[in-house]
């Protein structure tokens, strides 16, 4: 693959134009309609020069406990981060370490986990957390993000621990440590990266979230997403608000893409693709 | 220090075995080399000593201590491994702290430990570095610094010098063997580098398919090769083979003739298909009227400055003589050749083993 | 290694224990929770708790029920729209970020953004766009002769007005393993392609995408098992309608389970899914084709 030459390269600039101003119009309409006042939400041709209002912001959060949604996807998507990140990268070390036949059928066990779909199982969690009294909590939550994020992070950190040289770790069980303290003093600290990356997937998957949290929550536990929701209805769509809402849900995948993108593609391929 | 005594010690993975069984003593303070190439099973061997892999079978003792079942940590044993396996997250000084933490020493020891070692190895100025902003010599050296920091009684080296390149390597094979002389540590170290295992060891063991082939000195490898393998492994270029048949007290191979020496003389019969071995340095070009050897003729000659390559061919055989540059003849050239009687080996054809009276 | 591992091994398992646990816990056990509601039938007063068994009257209802099957009719034609066109569209935007050109690795960056947002707020975007009388979308399309079209009011439209959204968030997928692919390959093939005086054309239908299959194979069961989940964006754009027009297979278990309160007959097409799901993951798994170890 050359480079290609200056009548090559106006063609790929324009396609790519092209492109761009379709992927990323929508996102554009979103952060726009969110400091659009009202009246000209619909205007066409859209107005491009508007005088920003706010009032879309302070009428989400004074008309509904936005806050509160806001520290209940917070709590969910850390929770389950934390809970994921921590038994996912100790089974994804026994799982890279082990030499054992049966080793693979665990590993694509575990990654079938996350590909099934929830609303198979959505029924039997109701009926489940019903009983048990979580229905509209966190912890419902974050066990079901859990179900999810533990086959990622086990898959992506499997990816990393493979990488940490074996001598590494032979040099230190010379010196005298045991496997607790290898894996706490050598191995996870060169793993560092994969955390990070787990770390976000996790959070984001978890944040972004809608089916579990519309039908196992309530007034209580309810998240971000389906808050936003909450403004459509069919005799009142509150677009203003509906856009405030989603801008600020959308601000962490944002931040994610511009900061770590090189890492995006390992993460949701689960490392078919390197 | 301690020695070290392996006792038909086998490694088996599944139903292959890598290790068959070897006998080896190592005393202590010597430096042994296990010299052969790739897949012989020398880096088993001594990741067996070390203790990252199990003894399947036989016995392993450190210090007349058995040590079969015991842990790595418990053996005082340090190693240095063929990519140095430093820490990368960690500085030097933190790789050298690492090593000595477990042995829970008082802050001010694991101080003067550190900076002793330090200056020792010349690394007193990169204490703070890590790992990525070292050179591979530096590397190599703080690898060496964190085995030694711990004072074992047992330093093991697998291949540490493959990583750097000639020049480098020569400095650093000094240094080790500088190291060896003042520390008085028994040191195992693995090579497939005959000219380390020729300078650094006192006693070389040569192995091939998992099983030893000769231990010995490096002279005795040399001048002494049990068999028709160590023979040809040891000395570069390699020594030349040539088939024979005992007649009339004479090695007669294809074009070539040669005397059998005194010292062989009882232990072959007429008739005995053999194997002579002769090494380069060892023929020389006559040009007076003195008996010769065999007549060859020269096919490609290769200048090395003070020495010249030659490749000879004698009948259907190609031999390779050594001899000083000056006497270098023209190629395609008729020469006369002298094999020094001294200088001779006979192998059987068969076992491959030398005919000469073995020191072991 | 080996002593590590040996002397370890209870470790390992122990490290293993938790999240194979916590796995069974929410996956394993709910499917079979799933499995035996399958069995059952419901008494609308006492809702969550099983009543009768009815054997296979709740499969034999689905699977004979026209309903049934159109909703997974619909569910395959959705994932043949979204398919093919993520697939041209993202190998096609793949070919243009990876050339040597200054400003790709922008774009390919910014075009990553439509997969980090959460479905539910692309569903809501689109339906802004959509919007009957007011949306954008007609308008814009207005420029180009086209329209307007009654995008998801019409059983011709609906559709499609979702897998449009679909294609929006997830073509960028396609794209970013489909670049990653690209910029592997060792450029000796293409140079010496080239100096066979190919034509870009034959270049790329002969050396380049015979190279790229495994990884595009991989890619589209990755977005097949997705598309057959699909239910967030329909939730927000159609709710299945009009009509059952766009009733995918995850719209009707939600409709059996949570509208008409038919939790056994819910839980039989949940079951029928999970089917479907397992031969498509194992054909994902066949099609990596090599040791997860390496994958």
């Amino acid at each position: 693959m050359n480079r290609p030459n200056r009548r090559q390269a106006v063609l790929v600039y324009l396609l790519l134009a092209v492109v761009l101003i379709v992927f990323l119009t929508p996102i554009y309409i979103i952060a726009s309609s969110s400091v659009k006042p009202t009246p000209i939400m619909f205007q066409k041709p859209p107005a491009m020069v508007f005088t920003p209002t706010f009032e879309h912001y302070t009428q989400l959060f004074a008309t509904r406990p936005f806050a509160k949604f806001m520290l209940n996807s917070l709590i969910a998507a850390l929770g389950s981060t934390v809970f994921s990140l921590t038994f996912g990268s100790l089974a994804a070390y026994a799982i890279s370490r082990i030499r054992h036949k049966r080793m693979n059928d665990v590993a694509f066990w575990i990654l079938s986990m996350r590909m099934f779909p929830p609303i198979a199982v959505v029924v039997p969690y109701y009926i489940i957390f019903k009983a048990s009294g979580l229905l509209d909590t966190p912890l419902a939550l974050i066990i079901i993000y859990s179900t999810a994020n533990i086959p990622l992070t086990v898959w992506l950190m499997k990816g990393f621990f493979d990488e940490v040289p074996r001598a590494l770790e032979e040099a230190a069980a010379i010196d005298g440590y045991g496997l607790l303290q290898i894996f706490w003093y050598v191995t996870l600290p060169l793993a560092a990266p994969g955390l990070a990356v787990s770390a976000v997937f996790c959070f984001i998957f978890s944040w972004n979230e809608f089916i579990f949290a519309l039908m196992l929550t309530g007034s209580n536990a309810q998240t971000v997403t389906v808050a936003v929701m909450s403004f459509w209805s069919s005799d009142a769509v509150q677009w203003g608000r509906i856009m405030a809402g989603s801008f600020i849900i959308l601000i962490p995948g944002v931040i994610f893409v511009l900061t770590c993108q090189r890492w995006l593609v390992r993460g949701l391929t689960m490392g078919s693709v390197k | 220090m301690s020695s070290i005594e392996l006792k038909k010690v086998v490694k088996r993975y599944g139903a292959v075995d890598v290790v068959h069984g070897i006998d080896l003593e190592i005393a202590e303070g010597e430096f042994v080399v296990l010299l052969g190439p790739s897949g012989c099973g020398k880096t088993t061997t001594l990741r067996m000593i070390a203790g990252l892999e199990d003894v399947s079978d036989g016995e392993l003792s450190i210090g007349n201590q058995v040590v079969n079942a015991v842990a790595p940590k418990d053996r005082g044993v340090a190693m240095v491994f063929q990519n140095y396996a430093l820490y990368p997250h960690m500085t030097v000084r933190q790789n050298m702290e690492f090593a000595l933490r477990p042995l829970r020493l008082a802050r001010s020891e694991t101080d003067r430990r550190i900076n002793e070692t330090a200056v020792l190895l010349g690394l007193d100025e990169l204490l703070a570095r890590r790992p990525s902003q070292l050179s591979g010599g530096q590397r190599q050296r703080v690898a060496m610094a964190r085995a030694l920091v711990r004072t074992p009684d047992v330093f093991l080296f697998d291949e540490p010098l493959s990583n750097l390149d000639a020049k480098l390597r020569t400095q650093v094979r000094l240094e080790i063997g500088k190291l060896h002389k003042r520390l008085g540590t028994t040191i195992v170290y693995v090579t497939h580098d005959q000219v380390e295992a020729m300078t650094l060891a006192d006693k070389i063991v040569i192995m091939q398919d998992g099983h030893i082939e000769q231990t010995g000195s490096p002279q005795e490898v040399y001048t002494r090769p049990r068999n028709r393998f160590v023979a040809t492994f040891i000395g570069s270029p390699a020594m030349n083979i040539v088939p024979a048949t005992i007649s009339d007290g004479k090695l007669v191979g294809d074009h070539v003739s040669v005397e059998i020496p005194e010292r062989f003389k009882k232990r072959v019969q007429a008739g005995q298909k053999v194997e002579f071995g002769i090494r380069p340095t060892e023929i020389s070009l006559l040009d007076g009227a003195e008996q010769a050897t065999a007549t060859a003729r020269v096919e490609v000659t290769e200048y090395l400055g003070d020495e010249a390559l030659l490749d000879l061919r004698i009948g259907s055989q190609e031999l390779i003589a050594e001899v000083p540059a000056n006497q270098c003849p023209a190629e395609d050239a008729e020469v006369r050749l002298r094999f020094n009687p001294e200088a001779l080996h006979i192998f059987d054809a068969e076992t491959g083993m030398s005919l000469e009276n073995q020191a072991r | 290694m080996a002593y590590i591992r040996k002397r370890n091994r209870k470790i390992f398992l122990i490290f293993m224990m938790p999240a194979v646990l916590v796995l069974f816990g929410t996956t394993i056990y709910p499917m079979l929770y799933a499995g035996y509601l399958s069995f059952r039938s419901y008494d609308l007063a006492k809702l969550f708790v099983p009543r009768v068994y009815v054997g296979w009257a709740n499969y034999r209802e689905i699977l004979s029920s026209s309903e049934f099957l159109h909703t997974l009719i619909v569910t395959f034609k959705l994932m043949a729209m979204t398919l093919s066109v993520q697939l041209v569209l993202g190998v096609g935007i793949a070919l243009l970020v990876t050339q040597r050109l200054p400003g790709m690795g922008v774009a390919r960056t910014l075009l990553l953004i439509p997969m980090m947002i959460s479905p539910v707020i692309v569903g809501l975007v689109w339906l802004f766009l959509y919007f009957p009388e007011l949306g954008y979308l007609n308008y814009f399309l207005s420029f180009l002769g086209l329209g307007p079209y009654a995008w998801i009011t019409s059983t011709d439209w609906a559709l499609w007005a979702i897998a449009i959204a679909d294609i929006w968030q997830w073509t960028p997928f396609v794209m970013m393993g489909t670049a990653a692919a690209l910029t592997n390959l060792s450029p000796e093939p293409f140079e010496a392609a080239k100096l066979d005086g190919n034509s870009p054309f034959d270049v790329f239908w002969r050396v380049t995408l015979p190279q790229i299959r495994p990884v595009l194979i991989s890619l589209m069961f990755l977005r097949a098992i997705d598309a057959f989940k699909i239910y967030d964006i329909i939730f927000v754009l159609t709710k299945g309608g009009p009509g059952d027009t766009t009733e995918v297979l995850s719209m009707f278990i939600y409709r059996q389970s949570f509208t008409f309160w038919r939790m056994g007959v819910g839980a039989a097409a949940s079951f029928v899914s999970l089917v479907i799901i397992v031969v498509l993951i194992t054909l994902f798994f066949k099609s990596l084709n090599r040791d997860p170890h390496q994958a």
